[in-house]
Order: structure tokens, then C-alpha cells, then sequence
């Protein structure tokens, strides 16, 4: 009997490019808002009251998006009973990740769509729509459940959360800042100084507001990559998302999915236009074209054929 | 995940955990003599097959293995894809002749060609099927001779853990419902023998198990 001579070999290698540009985009990040953080410091004792405010507003979000966005969307969580597929896809990607096992809820709306929530992996939600049951085959919709199985395990609703909160912060300065005018100034006797204090932080506040607004989608597109490249690993079927996203493309020009409706879900409480950000969004889409995102399955499963 | 895992999504596949499949051939003696539970002579270990020229041959050098090894006890292989696209690899003894450690070695040399191959972290688990003799083992009406249980091997975590479908349920494939009440006596009864899995969310079941 010949033992096998074969060398073992990884499946799918690494992607150092990808990890170096999204931890570039995070550091570009922090020097922006550090540079917020240092205005709104120098301003004094209203700046800070703010910034306090708003991470009170942060922890209300993390703790709460996920039952708003349930409640507001009409997601109902499933029995095992009710839908024997889909949480047998979920429990076998869950064995395979070593993840406990989510919330597994269904939309009862015809567009296909798939997000996960949770800022947690104990407190994940990965939810479907009906539209994509009917639609993706067994193995398709595994591969999409793998990536949001893998956007749970990459906690990406924490990392974008925390990444968006300055830019919150900015975004509720420029809004509100003249609101703040008293504070930021110190009071009742405004003089010059003061009003030049609040046109700084502001102007500051507007710039970080459109720097960070460009970084985070960036950050937002390498996470979907990230995701697309968690579910080739876990299922060991590049090619079956690939499938999917095609299908899926026919109908919706991108799947949306959860960052998506945490930046909608944000709006509730920081009151930002849902006008400004929508025209925004076109420029700067949260999720990559397909093209991309099908060359980086298509590369992925010639690693796994050993043909790349 | 590390931070640095988390912050840049780097996530790769887990490997096995040291494996503790022979733990069940001292268990089983213990399931035999004090609880009537009697193995049926089947195991079965599942993966996921990848779709590549390379390891259809891993599987096939592979199948060999167990053969060769199983020549002698006279193990029967069979492989099949259930429904999510996983491959089962089904060990049988041969009739009258159940051997639970003819099966955990048949299902160790599976498991360590899929690593030697590289393929470590494409193992999902192994199962081991077993019969309720006891009398009363389920509710009046059914037929009270046998009822399945299952112990299940969960690779990437190294741990076991019991898995009993509620009789006249979820035979067809589809899922039913599960006696977690005769699952959670199992693991009392079994505890200090096979390495349980200690959450109990992690007890996912398998719906449709062909032994």
C-alpha cells in the first residue's frame, strides 16, 4: 500500500496585501481622529462633555442595534422545526469554526439578502431573507452564510462601530456645533476667541467627517473581501459564493448587508440626514464591485486546485 | 482570534484538537455492561470533500488505508454525500461481530490520512452509532426493543457528546425533535470516561445520520 509522498500543502495562502491595507486604513483612522480627539481637548471642558456624550450614545448603539434593526425589519427568529435547512447549514459551518452557535431568524421578504448582527460572538444574530432561500441552491447559500458566519467571527459590527464613532462624533460637531457654541466657548460672554474656537472645531470636525467617511468604506469593502475569503476557507468552496453572487447580482446590484443597516440603525440616534449619506454612498460603496470580489473567489479556487 | 486576527479579519480554519477518537473503545465497556447500550457496529467520520484532483486522491489512497487495515476484521467502507454536501465515510463490521475499536482505528486512519494530506481542518466529526436496549427506553407504543444513540466526535474541539433523536423521529433525514433528557443521563453516566463537550450549545445535532 503506497503511504502518500505528498506534501502537505495549505489550501489557501495567505493574503498579506489585504491585511496590510485594511491595518493602513485603520491607522490612517486614528492619526484623523486623533486630530479631532486634540481639538476638541484644546477647545476645553465643552468638547470634552461632548465627546462624553457621545460614547454614552456609543454603548446605547452596541447595546441595542441589534433589537432595533430586528424589531424595525420584521426579522423572527426560527425554530430548528421550522427551518430544518438553513440551521443545518448553520450548525455545520459552526462545528467547522469553532463558533457557538447564533440566532438563526428569517425575513419574510422577497429580496434576497443575508446580514449577521451582534457585537459579539455569544450575542451573534445571522439572518436570511426569504427571498434568498427560495432562491440559492444548498451549497450557495452555505457560502453565504459562511460569510456572514465569518463577519461574526471577525466581530465586524464591533470593529465597524468602534471605527465610525469619531466620525460620528465629527459628524454631530458639525450639525451641532453652534447648539454647543456655549459650551465650547465657555459660557455666557462670547468674545471673538470663542467664536474662533468654534469655527476651528467645526471646520475640523467637517474635514475629519469627510476623510474618515472615505476610510471607512474602504474599511468597509476590505472587510466584505475578508468575509468572502472567510467563507472560500470554511467551506472549502470558493467557486459555490462565486455562484451565489452571481445569482444574487441578477436581481440587486450588491447584497447588502449588515454595516449597512448599522449605519441606518445609527441614524436613529445621531440624527444624520439619511439624504447627505445616501448621496454619499453611491460615490463610496460599502461593499466591492462584483467584479472584484468574483476575481478574488476565482484566485482563491486556483490556490485550492493548485493551479494558481 | 487574536486582536490583531480580529482588527485585520485574518480567520483560518481550526485544525483538530489532540485527538481523544479512542477514548469511546474504553467507554463503550462501560455503556455495554451497566447501562445495556450495545454498540451496532457502525461509525461513520465526515468531512467535507474539496472539489480538488488532489484530494479525491487523498481519499482514494485513503480508502485503501482502511481497507487494508480492515482486511483482517473484515471493516466494510462505504462513502456517501448527505444533503449539505459533506462526505460521509460509513465503517461497518462485519454482521454479529461489532467492534468498537475496529471501528475507532478504521476511523483514526481516515482522519490522519485527511491531515497527513494537509487537510487537517477540513474534519467535521466522527460518529459512533450505538442501540438503547434498555426496556422502556421510550414512550409506551413504540416499539420498546431499540432505540439509537449516537456519540459524536467533534474534531476541531476534541470533545464527545451524545446525541439521542426522540424515538419515532426524525428517521426520515429531516429533523425532528432529540431526547435531551436521555442526553444529559449519558453524560452523567459517561462523564468521567469520555471527554464531554462542557458547553451545551455545542451539541449540535445531526439530522439524518445514515448508520
Amino acid at each position: 500500500m503506497s503511504t502518500s509522498t505528498r506534501k502537505p500543502r495549505a489550501a489557501f495562502g495567505k493574503d498579506a496585501g489585504l491585511q496590510a491595507r485594511m491595518l493602513l486604513t485603520m491607522f490612517l483612522l486614528v492619526v484623523v481622529y486623533a486630530v479631532l480627539v486634540g481639538v476638541l481637548i484644546a477647545v476645553g471642558v465643552g468638547g470634552v462633555t461632548v465627546l462624553v456624550i457621545a460614547l454614552a450614545l456609543l454603548a446605547l448603539q452596541l447595546f441595542t442595534s441589534d433589537k432595533i434593526a430586528m424589531g424595525t425589519m420584521g426579522v423572527k427568529e426560527v425554530s430548528p422545526a421550522e427551518e430544518p435547512e438553513l440551521h443545518g447549514i448553520v450548525e455545520r459551518l459552526c462545528v467547522q469554526a469553532d463558533l457557538p452557535k447564533p440566532r438563526v431568524c428569517v425575513m419574510e421578504h422577497p429580496m434576497p439578502n443575508a446580514f449577521a448582527m451582534g457585537r459579539s460572538q455569544k450575542s451573534a444574530t445571522v439572518c436570511a431573507t426569504r427571498g434568498i432561500l427560495q432562491m440559492l441552491s444548498p451549497a450557495e447559500l452555505e457560502g453565504v452564510m459562511a460569510h456572514e458566519l465569518t463577519h461574526v467571527i471577525n466581530r465586524d459590527v464591533m470593529v465597524m462601530t468602534l471605527a465610525s464613532f469619531f466620525a460620528m462624533l465629527a459628524s454631530l460637531i458639525v450639525q451641532f456645533g453652534f447648539l454647543f457654541g456655549g459650551g465650547f466657548g465657555g459660557g455666557y460672554g462670547r468674545n471673538r476667541e470663542a467664536e474662533e474656537a468654534i469655527f476651528v472645531s467645526i471646520a475640523v470636525a467637517a474635514l475629519v467627517y469627510a476623510v474618515s467617511f472615505v476610510l471607512l468604506r474602504a474599511l468597509s469593502r476590505y472587510r466584505e473581501f475578508a468575509a468572502d475569503r472567510g467563507s472560500a476557507v470554511l467551506t472549502g468552496r470558493p467557486s459555490a459564493l462565486a455562484s451565489a453572487l452571481l445569482k444574487l447580482s441578477g436581481t440587486m446590484e450588491r447584497i447588502p448587508s449588515r454595516d449597512l443597516r448599522t449605519v441606518e440603525g445609527m441614524s436613529a440616534f445621531f440624527i444624520v440626514p439619511a439624504r447627505a449619506k445616501s448621496s454619499l454612498m453611491n460615490l463610496f460603496a460599502d461593499h466591492p464591485p462584483l467584479e472584484q470580489r468574483l476575481a478574488a473567489l476565482e484566485h482563491l479556487e486556483s490556490q485550492l486546485q493548485g493551479t494558481a | 482570534v487574536g486582536l490583531l486576527d480580529a482588527l485585520t479579519g485574518r480567520h483560518q480554519v481550526k485544525g483538530p484538537a489532540p485527538d481523544r477518537v479512542f477514548a469511546i473503545t474504553t467507554a463503550y465497556i462501560t455503556l455495554q455492561s451497566e447501562y445495556q447500550i450495545e454498540p451496532t457496529g457502525a461509525a461513520a467520520i465526515v468531512f467535507q470533500a474539496l472539489a480538488t484532483s488532489e484530494f479525491q486522491a487523498t481519499i482514494k489512497e485513503m480508502e485503501e488505508v482502511v481497507r487494508a487495515t480492515g482486511s483482517e476484521s473484515g471493516t466494510q467502507v462505504a462513502t456517501q454525500d448527505d444533503s449539505y454536501g459533506y462526505r460521509w465515510m460509513v465503517m461497518r463490521n462485519p454482521p454479529g461481530t461489532p467492534s468498537v475499536e475496529d471501528l475507532a482505528v478504521a476511523v483514526n486512519a481516515v482522519s490522519s490520512s485527511i491531515e497527513t494530506a494537509g487537510h487537517g481542518e477540513r474534519l467535521l466529526c466522527a460518529v459512533f452509532a450505538f442501540a438503547d436496549r434498555r426496556a422502556g427506553g421510550g414512550p409506551a407504543g413504540t416499539s420498546s426493543s431499540s432505540s439509537a444513540v449516537y456519540f459524536i466526535y467533534n474534531y476541531k474541539r476534541g470533545s464527545w457528546y451524545p446525541f439521542v433523536p426522540a424515538p419515532g423521529s426524525g428517521s426520515g433525514g429531516q429533523s425532528g425533535e432529540r431526547s435531551t433528557e436521555r442526553e444529559l443521563q449519558l453524560k452523567a453516566q459517561l462523564g468521567s470516561e469520555l471527554p464531554m463537550e462542557p458547553e451545551l450549545e455545542r451539541w449540535f445535532p445531526l439530522w439524518g445520520i445514515p448508520i
